[in-house]
């Protein structure tokens, strides 16, 4: 992929790349004559194969950690496979003697979603709904969740109750 | 105005640099292991990974330092196998550490990595709808990673266990682009017999990878009462004669076999005078035969 400042005539350079957001990043190009910036915007698709073929937009200048793409994109790996430095809390790259880590910062900055806002604005769950969501095995919680929540969204309800949940079943492979 | 071709480099990804980087990664750790071996069959359940897990302890037996990949992501099978579901991976600068089985053969499965008995393998994404477009992107990644970010040490052979389908060779040739063979199991059925010519037509005519030779596998079973070998198939579906050629060996059907795959005990060690053992050890010395007349 190359940019081009048609003004100047001249090669635009990457300037930065944002975290995914509703799973689609964006990069910064910037003309090094006139400093015009554009920015690409690549679709949840697009984000995903990049991830998946572990490349990075802007480069790569960190040391390739061993396995670091299977232990930071297995979603149902152990928990010793994905060091402290994947751990989704510290995304940002911070260490927890709050030093910059340079495995998590490598695969994280790119790819690692926007930590979600404090104050959750999505569908509020019934204690009943919540302990059927405790019975759905550990490793596809989270994915039955965000699809429970997205189809409470779609559907207008505010509150996820045990009827919303069964309305939800259809939508998913997962027993609940 | 200037075209793609007058424009200097990718605007600072460097995406083809990123790329080479990962091959040479896999290419800097290959150069210490001497003979890289795909377990193939077009066929599903033929035995492809009884066989890798038996060949790679008849190599060590034979006095080899031995590694297995499980290239089998979604489907691992090997940990069990080979005793060594239990192994905790560790995780060092300068790789992983492979599982060491009771006789000293290296192992890399996904089944190791894999948090929970039930759990699959799913894909970090911000969602999983259409992962068929990017999926075997990570597939191939996992593998390639496997390859080349296990601390093998100096490996005289690496085994790698291919899932079933005429498909996955071409991931593992471009992975190692000199692959020094593929074995390729069949069973005596007409069915196996032919969707693994095609899985033969991929690697020999399409990749260029050296055949090795062809088991046979549950070729037929010793009648436990009175030592008469009986077809496990029908009687008239013999082996064809393109597979006869390149026969490494025809191992029987064994219930202990299956019984020491289940358990994770080394069934070579277990019951060395075996009738299937024999032939098991004879294929190892075929598949050291065949790299010695290189
Ligand atoms: N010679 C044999 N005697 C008895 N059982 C066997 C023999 N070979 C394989 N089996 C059994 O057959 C089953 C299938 O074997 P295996 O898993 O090795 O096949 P596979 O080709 O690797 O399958 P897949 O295509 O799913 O990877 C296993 O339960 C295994 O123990
Ligand atoms: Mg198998």
């Amino acid at each position: 992929m190359k940019f081009l400042c048609t003004d100047c005539d001249t090669a635009m350079k990457f300037k930065d790349v944002t975290r995914p957001e509703q799973g689609s990043v964006t990069a910064l190009f910037e003309c090094p004559d006139c400093f015009t910036e554009i920015a690409m915007f690549l679709n949840p698709s697009e984000t995903q194969m990049l991830k998946s073929l572990d490349l990075k937009l802007g480069g790569n200048n960190e040391a390739a950690q061993p396995m670091q793409m299977v232990r930071s994109q297995l979603e149902t790996g152990k928990s010793e496979a994905m060091p402290n430095e994947f751990s989704p809390g510290m995304s940002t790259g911070e260490t927890a003697e709050g030093g910059k880590c340079p495995f998590t910062s490598a695969i994280s900055d790119a790819f690692q979603e926007e930590p979600e806002p404090a104050e959750p604005s999505g569908p509020v769950w019934t204690v009943e709904a919540l302990e059927r969501l405790e019975r759905i095995p550990a490793f596809v919680r989270p994915m039955a969740k965000m699809g429970i929540e997205s189809f409470a969204k779609d559907n207008g309800h505010d509150e996820i109750t045990a009827e919303v949940m069964d309305a939800a079943r259809g939508n998913f492979p997962a027993q609940f | 105005m200037k075209t793609y071709k007058e424009l200097p480099s990718d605007a600072g990804s460097n995406i083809i640099g990123q790329v080479e980087a990962q091959a040479n990664r896999v290419q800097k750790r290959l150069a210490s292991v001497k003979h890289t071996v795909a377990i193939m069959s077009g066929k599903g359940g033929v035995g492809k990974s009884s066989l890798t897990a038996n060949l790679a302890t008849a190599l060590t037996l034979q006095g080899n330092t031995v590694g297995v990949v499980d290239a089998d992501i979604n489907g691992p099978t090997l940990a069990k196998m080979m005793g060594v579901r239990n192994a905790t991976l560790e995780y060092t600068p300068a790789g992983v550490k492979p599982a060491i089985t009771a006789l000293g053969t290296k192992l890399i499965s996904m089944d190791l990595l894999l948090a929970e008995d039930d759990a699959p393998v799913i894909w970090n994404a911000h969602t999983q709808k259409d992962a068929f477009t990017w999926r075997s992107a990570m597939e191939v990644g996992a593998l390639r990673e496997f390859i080349g970010d296990t601390e093998w040490g100096t490996l005289d052979y690496l085994l790698l266990d291919l899932p079933p389908g005429t498909d996955r060779l071409p991931n593992v040739a471009e992975l190692i682009p000199d692959l020094g063979g593929v074995v390729v199991v069949t069973i005596p059925s007409e069915v196996s017999q032919f969707i693994v010519k095609k899985s033969v037509t991929m690697a020999r005519d399409v990749l260029k990878v050296p055949i090795i030779g062809v088991v046979e596998n549950m070729a037929f079973y010793v009648c436990q009462h009175c030592g008469e070998k009986e077809p496990l198939f029908s009687s008239d579906e013999t082996l064809d004669t393109a597979f006869q050629q390149d026969l490494l060996g025809s191992v029987p059907f064994d219930p202990k076999l299956a019984r020491s795959s289940d358990d994770g005990t080394l069934y070579l060690h277990e019951y060395p005078d075996a009738p299937a053992s024999k032939v098991l050890m004879a294929v190892a010395e075929k598949v050291q035969a065949f790299f010695q007349s290189l």
